[in-house]
């Protein structure tokens, strides 16, 4: 048993089925994140778990009690949300101590927890300053001082750096993940960045249509993706068509290019599967024991990062390289070998 | 450009003459009870007058009663209909719209019909039952400002959001109401309490059928018995509701948290 196991939850709003058959189970003081597109239900599990949703069926275990029947007030989950949500009658300090207030604490127990907070978040002195008078990310952290003023067994963030521009959103972003692990709570993140979600969680789980197609660490999921959607919804990727011609080898033809994976493919000979590839797994030049030849499409120039487009017979490839100021990159037109090297290829059969 | 603006300040000033030349008229004929000299003579004999300060009294206490029984009304039920039940909201903005079709004399014979002396609640047997029932349509009447009033800042707040934050932190429906909705729509509420006291103060059906010593019946009274009092009286009565319009001012610009975010 999970400190946080979240069976089988199923939650359908009239004819609309938004989350099937969910499961989940994080330890304490993990980082999970919910990653998938607009309506995959991930702010609905959410939901669920802060008691603002009834799951249709399913059940969610903290510490192995089930919590579906208790209202929100009683369940001492904290919440951030999007839009920051502080009460604006009133002050920072008020805010980040109303939980403590209105569970009946003493007033110096309340002011000593809200400096320590305040303190935590690198605001110990705006505690008399109302919201209005906050910045975004400013604001974005006094919700969570608030959240976690309560000592709460769960925190949970939905989508909590959306309202912010990039660069705050990177700073609190880091900032979200110190303050996590420094206090060791178990925290689940709502995002539809893969970006945020794969660079501060302990695992990841993508969701589509209401079910997590996948759950596993950042590197698992960006590598190895087990679903066409995840592979192509988590960074940019290549996807070939290809005829399996001998799934023992992973011998597969693309066009009518011969290609050999050399490890076994699970389909019959003569399926079509999907071949996939980071941009970033191939390279220009003859390396390793896979090379194309391709015609040099468009090359955009992304700073430390070259993207180049490829058309290699009828498909086309993407592919990056770092930017090296001794090796300009190959004129439009030209034919250069590309390298893919087969342990990189991923095959998607669903 | 110069012409439409001439046109604007030509249009403005005669608006302005509209509504302040009959006031300035009323002022003045007020001042008239001397004869051949002006004096607050008026204004004296109306203040001092024991009958006028009980009316007004008496009105100034119920309205208190009807703001704060209107308050207790409105404000609940408009965050419920807000927060859980959006598609009822058109059913209760025509509810809190009937008072204005409905004529006070409708009501008022309504309660004498439904709480007389025989009824099951004989509320009209006793004073203090007469009042809570004038109260109660004092309530009726400001119902549709009271309403507009709160709703219109319950729509300038994310009610749902705050609600789930002060829930998710572990606050019980009365914290969340008195704690976190009521303060943040007080100016709005306020609002709706100066109506309420402008409606109460000047009310003559309701408290002349139910035969009660309101400050309505006895405007009518010496309306009809002294010349130049009814006009000090209008005066008077125009000066407070302008300092309750005032007021809702100074508390909207004072109000701290209401201020433009950053």
């Amino acid at each position: 048993m999970a400190y946080l196991d979240l069976l089988h939850l199923e939650k359908s709003f009239g004819p609309n089925h938004v989350v099937k058959d969910f499961n989940l189970r994080i330890e304490q003081g993990e980082f999970v994140s919910l990653l998938g597109p607009s309506g995959c239900g991930k702010t609905t599990v959410l939901r669920m778990v802060a008691g603002f949703e009834t799951p249709n069926t399913g059940k969610i275990l903290i510490s192995g009690t089930d919590m579906v029947g208790s209202r929100p007030n009683q369940r001492n989950i904290g919440m951030v949300f999007q839009s920051y949500a502080l009460f604006p009658n009133l002050t920072v300090a008020q805010n980040v101590g109303f939980g403590l207030s209105v569970a009946g604490k003493k007033r110096s127990q309340i002011a000593e927890r809200v400096a320590e907070m305040l303190d935590l978040i690198g605001l110990a002195d705006l505690g008399a300053r109302f919201p209005f008078q906050l910045s975004g990310g400013q604001q974005q952290r006094v919700a969570l001082a608030r959240a976690l003023a309560v000592r709460p067994k769960v925190l949970l963030l939905d989508e909590p750096l959306s309202a912010l521009d990039a660069k705050i959103r990177l700073t609190l972003r880091r900032e979200i993940r110190a303050i996590q692990q420094r206090l060791g709570i178990t925290t689940i993140f709502v995002t539809h960045d893969q970006e945020e979600a794969l660079s501060i969680s302990d695992r990841v789980v993508v969701m589509n249509n209401g079910l997590a197609d996948q759950i596993g660490t950042p590197f698992e999921i960006y590598n190895h993706p087990t679903t066409r959607f995840v592979a192509e919804f988590v960074g940019t990727l290549n996807t070939f068509e290809v005829t399996v011609t001998d799934p023992d080898v992973g011998a597969v033809m693309l066009g009518t290019t011969p290609l050999v994976l050399n490890r076994t493919i699970a389909a019959q000979k003569g399926a079509k599967v999907t071949l996939a590839m980071r941009p970033e797994a191939a390279s220009l030049g003859r390396f390793g024991n896979m090379t194309l030849i391709g015609r040099i499409a468009d090359v955009q120039f992304l700073g430390s990062i070259i993207r180049i487009r490829a058309d290699i017979g009828a498909h086309q490839l993407t592919l990056d390289t770092f930017n090296r100021s001794d090796m300009p990159p190959p004129a439009i037109g030209s034919e250069t070998p590309i390298s893919l090297p087969t342990s990189s290829l991923v095959v998607l059969v669903k | 450009m110069k012409s439409a603006r001439l046109w604007s300040y030509l249009i403005f000033l005669t608006g302005v003459m509209y509504f302040i030349i009959p006031l300035i008229g009323m002022f003045e004929f007020s001042l008239r009870k001397r004869r051949g000299e002006y004096s607050f003579d008026a204004y004296t004999s109306v203040l001092t007058d024991a009958q006028f300060q009980q009316t007004f009294l008496y009105s100034l206490l119920m309205a208190l009663v009807a703001i704060v029984f209107g308050i207790l009304l409105v404000v609940p039920t408009a965050y419920w209909v807000r927060l859980r039940l959006p598609k009822m909201r058109p059913v209760v903005e025509f509810v809190t719209l009937l008072p204005l079709v409905i004529p006070p004399v409708v009501i008022a014979f309504g309660y004498i019909r439904l709480f007389n002396t025989s009824s099951v609640l004989p509320f009209l047997g006793s004073q203090f039952g007469t009042d809570v029932l004038l109260s109660c349509g004092y309530v009726v009447l400001a119902l549709p400002y009271m309403y507009r009033a709160v709703d219109t800042g319950l729509r300038a707040i994310d009610i749902l959001t705050l609600t789930e934050a002060a829930q998710g932190l572990g606050a019980n429906w009365p914290a969340i109401i008195f704690r976190v909705i009521f303060p943040n729509v007080l100016v709005a509420v306020l609002s709706g309490a100066f109506l309420t006291f402008a409606i109460v103060i000047g009310e003559y059906v309701i408290s002349a059928l139910l035969d009660r010593p309101a400050f309505g019946p006895y405007l009518v009274w010496i309306g009809s018995n002294k010349a130049y009092e009814p006009s000090a009286l209008a005066v008077m009565t125009f000066a407070v509701t302008w300092g309750c319009m005032a007021l809702i001012q100074v508390v909207t610009r004072f109000s701290k948290h209401t201020r433009t975010s950053i």
